[in-house]
């Protein structure tokens, strides 16, 4: 309050993320959930290198075997290592998980935010969104990977064709949520007092959204963006599952679970430790977000 | 009062109309509309404050943000600075809007709660200068100091506020572009009484040394009069009485300015005692169903037939007083001393007079 502390801080106001990163850092779930995510996202980046056998390699003469050192999470029907199936099948369904989470976010935040600012746009968005959540997700998915499948192949091989089809397919089938929740909020924030007072100021309609509707609607798009990912990867293993996925032979962790699935008698860890990377991911990017949207928000800052 | 001013119009409001649409029915057909402001023509001049008074939904709010087209206005003209805002293209009216800014009544919810308070202040210098970050950051600074708010506060956020620094924050968000006209809108009606007093200070003392002109909106018939030079009283969307503070409040003429400013009350116990209160009946009409004739017709103390059939217009009844009222005419100058108004007003004071 003294004169000499005015000019000590009144020299350069502070970078506001390091007061989002020090709140962040006091949500213990956040944290110990980053530190997971950085395990997992880490293990199924670099762990190929240290246990480099191939999740392909194929030998019937070792299948279903236990824990051992050879093979540490033990071997499926085919005798291929669960170790190196499991890092292998983490990378792509990270990789899916998380662009078709973005992909679907982009689009729900699109949608939301231009239905529920621009008058005009919002009954044709939102019939657009309402036809959206009639489609049939199934046969819809079915119909994308028939069509474009073979061209996406071709183009990108078999590998990156499926892998574009798959986070296109998930994105643009699970975006609407998100739109309706970020609408809504939208339609609320616009009669807010700052928003008139911003057009007071004359801010034109594109940096008022960035600026005053985008900050305040951050809280539902995390929630929204957390539960995406668990939904994404779902989808994922559901496509796998009905052979409109990744090849066959190509390990994903819901496709691991769902090979495991008839053996669960016979050796349950073959569930356990894909179901175990899957709940520890979902889990973690809650946590994560939870703690992300609790920092970005200064009126629980400081607390 | 009136003398003192310059006698430079800097508003210029004519016939002012704001509809809202209603829509009925299944096709949402366009059925009526809520006549929030109907037909309001006033001036403002230069380093004046107009004070608007009026009862709650009489459309005083509305007039404030018709005047900086916040709303599209209905029909009727805004010129400001000689500007018509009512027809400017909307590039136009962006670079027109530094000139006119907005105090607003919640200061908790006129700042946006995720900026810091140096970037609500620095909003208005983001949008209309390309000045460097350091040159804006002086001038928040500066701002800051003219509102009274502390330096260090730069980088915290409005939920750290108290009520009455957030209305500084408000006001100095008003004044970073140098504006030459404010629309106060009610910006105490959210304050305790003690903080109201300090920013009608600070509004005051900004006045005095930024030349501004203010349109003060509020219900606070006191506070108006301490601040206003002249008063508008607004009643059902149309302004019943426009006069200077000390006439107004001394001699009211419109019978609705009488019956709201009877409701002032007095710090002098001995005056107190004696004030007669003047109640109204019945309710105000709705405004998307007016009566025919006068506004206040179906609550009016002194109607005569006249009133229920035509519409009275704002009219110079002493010099600098404008009443719209059948029952106050300009060659009606003997207003009898003691009583207010003209001298139809015999029995107006009886409270709970029934009408009719």
């Amino acid at each position: 309050m003294t004169d000499h502390t005015i000019d000590l801080k009144a020299a350069k106001p502070r970078n506001q993320w390091w007061d989002v990163w020090d709140q962040f850092r006091t949500h213990r779930g956040a944290l110990i959930g980053m530190v997971i995510f950085a395990v997992i996202v880490l293990g199924t980046l670099l762990g190929p290198f240290f246990w480099d056998v191939d999740p392909k390699f194929i030998n019937i003469r070792a299948r279903e075997l236990g824990p051992s050192l050879a093979h540490p999470l033990g071997t499926d029907q085919l005798g291929r290592d669960m170790l190196a199936r499991v890092l292998a099948g983490g990378r792509i369904t990270i990789a899916v998980g998380m662009t078709a989470m973005l992909l679907s976010l982009v689009l729900g935040t699109l949608v939301g935010v231009l239905a529920g600012y621009f008058r005009r746009l919002d009954g044709i968005l939102m019939r657009l969104t309402d036809l959206f959540l009639a489609l049939p997700l199934l046969p819809l998915l079915l119909l994308m990977v028939m069509l474009f499948r073979e061209p996406l192949v071709l183009s990108f091989g078999p590998e990156g064709g499926i892998f574009i089809l798959i986070v296109f397919a998930i994105g643009v089938t699970s975006w609407m949520h998100a739109a309706r929740i970020v609408r809504g909020d939208v339609l609320a924030l616009k009669e807010r007092e700052f928003v008139l007072a911003s057009r007071s100021i004359g801010t034109p309609a594109r940096r008022m959204i960035l600026r005053h509707i985008l900050p305040n609607v951050m809280s539902p798009i995390m929630v929204s963006a957390t539960l995406g990912v668990a939904n994404a990867v779902i989808t994922e293993s559901a496509l796998s599952f009905l052979g409109l996925g990744f090849p066959p032979d190509f390990p994903t962790w819901g496709r691991l679970l769902n090979d495991g699935l008839p053996y669960i008698n016979l050796s349950p860890e073959r569930v356990i430790w894909p179901a175990l990377a899957l709940s520890a991911l979902v889990l973690s990017i809650n946590y994560i977000g939870d703690g992300l949207r609790d920092a970005l928000d200064p009126r629980i800052r400081g607390r | 009062m009136l003398d003192a001013k310059p006698a430079k119009p800097l508003v210029t409001v004519k016939d002012l109309k704001m509809y809202f649409p209603i829509h009925t029915g299944l096709f949402r057909r366009h059925t009526g509309d809520v006549k929030a402001v109907d037909g309001l023509s006033f001036t403002i001049f230069e380093g004046e404050t107009l004070g608007l008074v009026g009862e709650s939904g009489c459309g005083k709010s509305t007039v404030g943000r018709a005047l900086l087209r916040l709303y599209e206005l209905t029909s009727g003209s805004v010129t400001i600075d000689g500007d018509d805002i009512a027809t400017l293209s909307s590039e136009e009216l962006r670079l027109k809007r530094p000139a006119m800014q907005m105090v607003f009544q919640d200061p908790q919810a006129s700042l946006n709660p995720r900026m810091t308070v140096a970037a609500i202040i620095g909003e208005p210098l983001d949008e209309h200068t390309d000045w460097n970050a350091e040159k804006k950051l002086a001038r928040v600074y500066e701002l800051m100091d003219a509102v009274g708010l502390n330096r260090a506060f730069a980088n915290r956020y409005p939920h750290a506020f108290s009520g009455g620094q957030r209305q500084r924050i408000g006001i100095a968000r008003a004044l970073a572009l140098n504006p030459k006209f404010i629309v106060c809108d009610e910006p105490i009606a959210a304050l305790d009484v003690s903080i109201q007093a300090q920013v009608v200070n600070l509004l005051e003392d900004l006045q005095e040394k930024m030349g501004l002109t203010y349109l003060f909106i509020s219900h606070d018939l006191s506070m108006v009069r301490h601040i206003a030079d002249r008063v508008a009283v607004m009643y059902l969307g149309r302004i019943a009485e426009l006069s200077p503070r000390e006439p107004l409040y001394a001699d009211p003429l419109h019978p609705y300015a009488k019956a709201l400013l009877s409701a002032v009350p007095d710090p002098d116990p001995e005056t107190e005692g004696k004030r007669q209160r003047i109640i109204l009946q019945g309710d105000v009409p709705s405004p998307s169903n007016p009566p025919k004739g006068c506004n206040f017709c179906t609550r009016c103390p002194e109607v005569i037939p006249i009133c229920r059939e035509v519409k009275p217009e704002l009219a110079e009844v002493r010099p600098g007083r404008f009443v719209a009222c059948h029952l106050v005419t300009p060659d009606n100058q003997k207003a009898a001393p003691g009583s207010t108004g003209g001298p139809e007003a015999t029995e107006h004071n009886q409270q709970g007079e029934p009408k009719k």
